[in-house]
């Protein structure tokens, strides 16, 4: 089976006083191993929620998620962060680092929960190869946003995941950053054979994916 | 914007702090139940004791009796100079006497041993008498062989107005019961009592030595008479009159505000530690609240407003909410007067009502005013660690408590001024201020204790449990806020503990069964020629009764090494009762056994001839008596001088016979004497009160159990007082905990969202958070229970007098139970933070 992801008739509402907001609408989504996507849309359309979905952080109204045949929306919260401690690579616009880990602190602290070997050392090779030997020991507020993403991608890859999901990933970068950071993105994938799933706004770095979904109140289009 | 220097500006700042206030004040909800409560026992602390010392002021005439009292003690006194005063002033006879009141035709009569008021037709001169039948104080002056008993006399002996009890041989009918009486002094204030007609006196057999018999005149001055000048005449009249002694209203009830003043005492060191302990919660959760406005106070910085704005700002909606939290705590501290004078009319006849004192209020709000700028300065003054430039960073920084040397010194300045207000208004200054030190120690040993935690679990790193490494990590992270967490948990489990033990030593006192060693009954008042009687009517009932019988002598203490003590022992001191009035003495050949002597040597038998003291320890310590000093005792009308050569413990407690003074036996037995016995009884049943009295009319029969009673009734009461106040201030304790805890918690929903991010199990959040309250628990409690039980010692033995014990069970049972109550605090205040849902913290909901 090449399926890596399957979303099947995925809806997700809100419920905001008396109204109801349907945030997704009847999904049905394939994604298969070493596929890159981009998720594309207007603000409002959806896009972030459904990578929550897809990485567990949220759950779903109705429908079902498939993630390697097994089915994730029947899972405890537990059982879903067991698959995203081993599987699943989440990298944020916000880079959602801790504040009061240095840099090597937070990319070793999810080997650490792998119970990888030496976990200090992988994690400072890591931040060598993306460019940050020299910030190792630095808290995210001595870091550039640059540097602060670098960090959050080292994190999430440190354990090879099959899936990443970037939520806007270079949306508070300059253009410059926002290259380093795709690179790294596509490089990653590319060489470590994973999927990727990234949600942007950026059409020139959409267009690096395999395929591109668009969404539009909810809804794929 | 500017700095503030322009009145347009300042209204600009009142607005935002105004608009601020009304929109927060739920986010501030700790911080408003934290200084109410505490501003609310300061409150009624300070309301109480004013209405008390008011209502006592008032009264001191009433309580006293008269303008003046004139005091002959045993003797009816010289009654040329007294008629010399009633040429100008009222005068009102009263004798004071203790007997047994016994019920008659009865199938089981009963007896109470009882004080007896003999007063004339002008009693009260001040006040007034409560009592049931409307006829009763007129029946006990017209009608001879009448009595007014009290509320207790005629519940207990199950009495019926008109019915006949007998006093010594005597029968007298009841004409009613007595509700309260004006002259409420030390013993009326505990025992129980009765009112009978001058006529009395005559009709029964009292005799100078026994019966506690006490003369007094009270006198009450003409209406447009100066009292000054008044005094001084009547002064002037006695002033070669050795015998008496002159008390003025001021001197009324020194025993009640002796009691008054210890409880305030404890109350005001009560008070403190819960403003102290809320300016720490207040510290706490301002800082948690600036933390969760970190990226509103980084916008306005970015729009232009100054720091220093930005903190008047915050000043300002404290001032604003301790007006009002002031306000409101001041008026509700009325409610609880009410129920204070349910408590104290019971017991002591004083009606006290709520007092509304504009030095009172502002005294309140400047405290909290003081305590709040102190604790809130280095929380406001994190404002400037906000930087606008955050915001294009998008971290979230936690900020820290920040001292500059100006404002470290501005802290110092009114920290002083709040030690001085509570110092010197407090009823000894000495303590209030001792417990300052003992509370900024306790914060420090509390701050190094964080120090070495962090110094020791650093050397920790190569655990591999990840729960325990995230645990380690954030007690050890660089600006960790592991030191205030560890002060405000420190001192929280340390009041709990504290006021816990202060409690369960009061608990055991109450409970304290009568001591073993402890005899059955006292008798007082066995005359010379009565004690053979005596001896044999008891052993005939039960031969083996334990009996112990000893001599007793009634001496006035005048002077001190040539000087009266009366004009440097003030009545708040705690032996002030030795120098009150006569007390009973005794003499033995060998040390009591359970008196041991602790300084100087048993009788010199060379100097028989003279008067030998033996003193109890503590009273010497109390007058700063030393060995070979001289007592001027006045036994008898006669002057005595006694060398004191040795000091005595002297335990009250063991309810056997114990006397502040013992004399030489050699010189004692050619002084006329009574005996006063105890009696412990081989088989209880055997012994028969009402025989006793019908065969010894003038003995007085005390029975342990009932006095130990009535000692229990006054401290419960207290006991209960204390534990309304101890449970209030463990709600702020508490409190304090929990915002120790709230201070973390926007870091650690931000964290534990990150760690669920990643792939932490719930467990391993939960247990991570777990392991570092243990850490910091386990520290926290060793430190705590040594201060505790320090604490506890000091207030039991020194403000309550009574007696400490350290038990180990009770200290284990309330360590676990206080660690288990303050972790599931922790976890509750923790639970949000624990599982963060991750749709409205990525979404920045």
């Amino acid at each position: 089976m090449n399926n890596l992801l399957k979303l099947k008739k995925i809806n997700l509402k809100y419920q905001t006083g008396k109204d109801t907001i349907r945030v997704l609408q009847d999904i049905d989504l394939i994604i298969k191993k070493k596929e890159t996507i981009s998720i594309v849309g207007e603000s409002g359309s959806g896009k972030t929620s459904l990578i929550m979905l897809i990485g567990g952080l949220e759950k779903v109204t109705s429908g079902k998620i498939y993630f390697q045949d097994q089915d994730i929306t029947s899972l405890t919260e537990d059982e879903v962060s067991e698959i995203r401690r081993k599987n699943i690579g989440i990298v944020f616009q916000s880079f959602y680092l801790i504040p009061n880990y240095t840099a090597v602190e937070n990319v070793a602290l999810t080997l650490e929960l792998n119970k990888f070997k030496k976990p200090y050392d992988q994690a400072k090779e890591l931040l060598d190869r993306f460019g940050l030997k020299n910030r190792l020991n630095n808290l995210p507020s001595q870091l550039s946003g640059g540097e602060q993403q670098r960090v959050a991608i080292a994190r999430s890859i440190a354990m090879k995941p099959e899936l990443i999901l970037a939520d806007e990933p270079t949306g508070n970068l300059d253009s410059e950053n926002s290259k380093m950071i795709s690179d790294i993105l596509f490089n990653y994938v590319k060489e470590e054979e994973s999927s990727l799933i990234l949600v942007t706004h950026d059409l020139k770095l959409a267009s690096r994916a395999k395929r591109i979904i668009k969404l539009r109140d909810g809804k794929i289009v | 914007m500017e700095k503030l220097s322009n009145p347009q500006e300042l209204s600009l700042i009142l607005k935002y702090a105004l608009r601020d206030l009304s929109r927060n004040y739920k986010k501030l909800s700790s911080i408003i139940i934290t200084l109410f409560i505490s501003l609310f026992i300061l409150s009624a602390i300070f309301t109480i004791e004013d209405s008390l010392k008011k209502e006592l002021n008032d009264n001191a005439k009433g309580l006293l009796g008269g303008d003046l009292e004139i005091d002959y003690n045993r003797n009816k006194g010289d009654l040329n100079l007294i008629n010399q005063v009633k040429e100008f002033a009222t005068i009102m006879e009263m004798v004071e006497f203790s007997t047994m009141i016994s019920t008659t035709n009865r199938d089981k009569n009963q007896s109470l041993f009882s004080r007896i008021k003999t007063v004339d037709q002008n009693y009260p001169l001040y006040g007034s008498v409560l009592y049931e039948p409307t006829d009763a104080l007129k029946r006990m002056h017209e009608e001879k062989n009448t009595i007014l008993v009290n509320e207790n006399i005629f519940k207990t002996l199950k009495l019926k107005i008109d019915e006949k009890i007998k006093v010594q041989d005597q029968l007298f009918t009841v004409v009613g019961l007595i509700k309260s009486v004006p002259d409420v002094s030390g013993f009326i204030a505990f025992g129980d009592f009765a009112l009978t007609g001058k006529q009395t006196l005559d009709l029964l057999k009292l005799n100078s030595i026994g019966s506690f018999l006490n003369y007094e005149y009270k006198v009450k001055f003409k209406e447009n008479d100066d009292p000054k000048e008044i005094e001084k005449k009547i002064e002037e009249i006695f002033k070669n009159d050795q015998k008496v002694k002159l008390r003025y209203p001021e001197n009324s009830a020194s025993g009640l505000k002796r009691i008054i003043n210890n409880f305030s005492q404890f109350l005001s060191l009560v008070s403190i530690s819960a403003m102290l302990i809320a300016g720490i919660g207040v510290a706490n959760t301002l800082l948690s609240f600036i933390n969760q406005n970190n990226m509103s106070i980084a916008v306005r910085k970015a729009v232009g407003f100054f720091s220093v704005n930005i903190k008047t700002v915050y000043y300002l909606q404290l001032f604003f909410l301790l007006l009002i939290i002031t306000i409101a705590a001041y008026s509700s501290s009325f409610l609880i007067v009410p129920i204070v004078d349910i408590y104290l009319s019971e017991g002591l006849g004083l009606n006290i009502k709520p007092i509304f004192s504009f030095i009172n209020f502002i005294k309140i709000f400047l405290v909290g005013l003081l305590v709040l700028i102190i604790f809130s300065i280095p929380t406001v003054n994190a404002i400037d660690q906000i930087k606008a430039s955050n915001l294009f960073r998008n971290v979230f920084q936690n900020l820290q408590f920040y001292y500059s040397k100006k404002s470290i010194f501005v802290s110092l300045i009114l920290l002083s001024i709040l030690i001085l207000l509570f110092t010197i208004g407090s009823a000894r200054p000495l303590y209030s201020l001792s417990y300052f030190a003992a509370f900024f120690i306790c914060l420090t040993v509390f701050f190094l204790l964080s120090k070495l935690i962090i110094y020791f679990l650093k050397t920790l790193k190569n655990t591999k449990n990840i729960s325990l490494k995230v645990s380690i990590k954030n007690i050890t992270q660089t600006k960790s806020i592991t030191p205030i967490t560890i002060m405000s948990l420190g001192l929280g489990v340390t009041l709990l503990l504290t006021l816990a033990l202060v409690g369960n030593n009061f608990k055991r006192e109450i409970a304290k069964s009568i001591p073993e060693l402890a005899p059955d009954y006292f008798f007082v008042g066995i005359q010379k020629s009565e004690k053979e009687k005596f001896v044999n009517t008891i052993t005939m009932m039960d031969p083996n009764v334990d009996l112990e019988i000893v001599p007793i002598v009634s001496s006035g203490l005048i002077k001190i090494n040539g000087i009266n003590p009366n004009t440097y022992i003030l009545p708040d001191n705690d032996s002030y009762w030795v120098i009150e009035s006569d007390r009973r003495s005794s003499w033995t050949d060998i040390v009591p056994t359970d008196n041991p002597i602790i300084a100087g040597e048993w009788w010199n038998l060379s100097k028989s001839n003279n008067l030998q003291i033996s003193l109890d320890a503590k009273v010497a310590k109390d007058f700063n008596i030393k060995l070979g000093d001289i007592f001027t005792l006045n036994i008898y009308g006669r002057e005595i001088d006694g060398e004191v050569i040795n000091f005595r413990e002297v335990n009250y407690r063991d309810l056997n016979i114990n006397f502040a003074m013992l004399f030489n036996p050699e010189f004692a037995n050619n002084m006329p004497h009574e005996y006063l016995s105890t009696a412990k009884f081989d088989d209880l049943s055997k012994f028969n009160e009402t025989r006793m009295i019908e065969i010894l009319p003038s003995l007085s029969i005390i029975k342990i159990a009932d006095y130990l009673n009535k000692v229990t009734s006054v401290l419960n009461k207290v006991f209960i007082a204390v534990t309304l106040i101890s449970a209030i201030t463990i709600v702020i304790g508490l409190i304090v905990i929990s915002s120790a805890i709230m201070l973390q918690g926007k870091v650690k929903e931000f964290q534990n969202l990150v760690f669920k991010i990643i792939g932490f199990s719930k467990k391993e959040v939960i247990l991570s958070s777990l392991i570092e309250f243990i850490i910091i628990f386990k520290s926290v409690i060793l430190i705590a229970v040594f201060f505790a039980v320090i604490g506890s010692k000091f207030i039991i033995e020194n403000i309550f007098q009574l007696v400490w014990k350290f038990d180990f069970k009770v200290l284990i049972y309330l360590g676990f139970s206080i660690g288990l109550v303050t972790l599931l605090l922790i976890m509750i205040s923790n639970l949000k933070f624990l599982n963060p849902k991750a749709y409205p913290l990525i979404r920045n909901q």
